[in-house]
């Protein structure tokens, strides 16, 4: 049964290379949607499954514990697989309606990408972790290349610089971690960094190197100058599984080296705070749409880490449910401003105007999205902000009383951001583009926003039902001897 | 000292060439870094001469640590490959300075 984990990397790896093998367009597109979609129903299976059984494990080539390559799926691994095979499933149906997974070998690097997602999420192991990252990066160097505006190719430059260089740091961390441990097993590492000063350095190397993927605040700036260059449905691709995979992996491995205890743990505090400060008021700043979303991303990154600074079950828990509510809604909004920028040629805030009259199906599920990013009712991002903020709170003494006022006035930043989007692409004289006046966004353009959306206004009537899986997921980030069992087998 | 030295020698010419404009710069200071890293790889191994790590060639308790030998071999790899493509880049983008865009034949205004 647990051998089967393997399938998660196998499957999308044989079938890009299948790809490249076989030029056959309607090929390409079935493959493009039945392996991510195959991919979330196995990982909602093993959601399922893991009800009964908290931690599957399976060493490759069964090796002794503790040598081999190991596969580990938990409640958080089996929730990421479910949501990254979702969100790559819509992205590949928002790129065929705009014609990009024509091009030559964007189907199979889409597949390379899922390959190396679900890989990192999945291993078990510090060495393996850095080979699945750079699986998941090498064909993202390439997507983020071949479609966007002008700008993509100086992006890319510097998008490839910044994340080879974060590996090379991860790399060395890694190293650090093997001399002064012994051993790059996750498992063989659990809390190591608390007896010995030497692996909790090597771990912050190690550390670092993630939160530059994700995009913290002093290290942000390669993400929001990157990503808008892409086109939408690349981007939104990234947004929703590339830098949630350096949050996890800093999940994973702070909760596993540190147990929450890392002497340096108010470096990672101040950075935390700075970055949703930055994230949420930066957003003044930009425009264009998918420029407004980016900063709101960083913001995102830094308000999911909240929850992993407090780490008690509450915060890690409401940390997770925002990543997963963050993946989704992020999601939706840039796949929605790409439906626009699709039919009418820009993003920009100067030349979109009036909108509401042309597009009332976009207006209506972007007032959802961006009421989601601010965290207000009916949508996923009310529970996710008021459960946080009662994690934040559970840090005591004054570092709660920061964290409150950073989120609460980072909320209100973004929410007055968002508003001066909102009022110049949707509000406003007429549109004054040269575009015929019956030539509006279909339904063919926004569906796969409009699903994301949807399933985020579902999360807020529905969270009763989900939550107790985001508490498992947290329970298993804290209490360690299943997967020690799992892994170890003792 | 001497691998410590060369460490410290590789890692700040690479961070100078990281920091140039030119990305063909960029790229060289990239391989300094990565070679460097690579040391400090084999040095979190044993730098010292020990046997071939095979059972029945040497005594295991001379047998040097083959984990980092395979950690360098992978970060070799993909260091290569992406070096191969940032100079790709080099080559499309053409100009450096960003003075002049690069001509996709695209509308710079979107």
């Amino acid at each position: 049964m647990s051998a089967l984990l393997t399938m998660f990397v196998a499957v999308p790896l044989l079938s890009a290379g299948l790809l490249v093998v076989i030029r056959n367009h309607a090929v390409a597109r079935a493959l493009l949607l039945v392996v991510p979609a195959a991919s979330a129903i196995g990982g909602g299976l093993l959601v399922a499954a893991h009800g009964s059984t908290p931690v599957l494990a399976h060493t490759v080539g069964t090796y002794l514990p503790g040598v081999g390559i190991v596969f580990v799926s938990d409640t958080l691994s089996a929730l990421m697989l479910l949501l990254v095979g979702v969100l790559t499933a819509l992205c590949a149906g928002f790129l065929m309606r705009t014609g990009e997974d024509e091009l030559r070998l964007v189907p199979s690097l889409i597949l390379l990408l899922l390959t190396g997602v679900n890989g990192a999420l999945l291993t078990g192991d510090l060495f393996n972790l850095f080979v699945f990252i750079e699986v998941m990066l090498l064909p993202s160097y390439a997507l983020i290349a071949v479609t966007g505006v002008w700008r993509r190719l100086g992006a890319g430059r510097m998008f490839v610089i910044v994340n080879l260089l974060a590996s090379t740091v991860f790399v060395m961390g890694v190293g650090l971690v093997y001399g002064a441990a012994g051993t790059v097993n996750l498992a063989a590492l659990a809390g190591a960094a608390q007896d010995d000063p030497q692996v909790s350095l090597a771990g912050a190397v190690v550390l670092f190197a993630m939160l530059v993927k994700a995009g913290v605040v002093p290290m942000h700036g390669w993400l929001p100058r990157a990503y808008p260059a892409t086109s939408a449905g690349i981007m939104a691709l990234f947004s929703g599984i590339h830098t949630k995979v350096g949050l996890y992996a800093v999940f994973r491995i702070y909760s596993t080296l540190y147990g929450g205890e890392a002497t340096w743990l108010p470096i990672l505090l101040a950075l935390v705070i700075a970055t949703v400060l930055v994230g949420s008021f930066a957003t003044f700043g930009e425009k264009r749409i998918r420029g407004a979303l980016a900063y709101q991303m960083v913001a995102g990154v830094g308000q999911i880490l909240i929850g992993l600074v407090v780490f008690t079950q509450l915060s890690l828990t409401a940390g997770l449910f925002y990543m997963v509510h963050h993946m989704i809604t992020m999601g939706g909004l840039i796949l929605l401003s790409g439906a626009l920028e699709h039919v009418y040629g820009t993003g920009r805030l100067d030349r979109l105007s009036g909108l509401l009259r042309r597009d009332r199906a976009v207006a209506a599920f972007m007032a959802l999205g961006f009421l989601s990013l601010v965290g207000l009712p009916p949508t996923s991002g009310l529970w996710g902000k008021a459960t946080l903020l009662g994690g934040a709170a559970q840090a005591g003494g004054a570092t709660a009383w920061l964290l409150l006022g950073t989120v609460v006035a980072a909320s209100i930043a973004s929410l007055m951001a968002l508003q001066h989007v909102w009022r110049n692409v949707f509000q406003g004289r007429p549109l004054e583009l040269d575009v015929d006046d019956d030539v509006t966004t279909t339904w063919g353009d926004l569906w796969p926003g409009a699903t994301l959306i949807s399933i985020s206004v579902a999360l807020f009537v529905l969270a009763g039902v989900a939550w107790p899986f985001f508490d498992e997921a947290a329970t298993r980030l804290i209490d360690l001897a299943p997967y020690l069992q799992a892994v170890m087998g003792s | 000292m001497i691998i410590i030295f060369t460490i410290f020698v590789l890692v700040s010419g690479g961070t100078f060439l990281v920091l140039q404009r030119s990305m063909v710069r960029a790229v060289f200071g990239l391989g300094l870094i990565s070679h460097a890293v690579n040391l400090i790889l084999l040095v979190s191994g044993v730098p010292a001469w020990r046997g071939e790590p095979i059972t029945s060639e040497a005594d295991l308790a001379r047998a040097a640590d083959p984990l980092p030998q395979a950690f360098v071999l992978t970060a070799i790899v993909i260091t290569l490959a992406v070096t191969i493509l940032m100079l790709a880049l080099a080559v499309i983008g053409h100009n450096d300075d960003q003075v002049r865009h690069p001509e996709t034949g695209e509308d710079h205004d979107s």
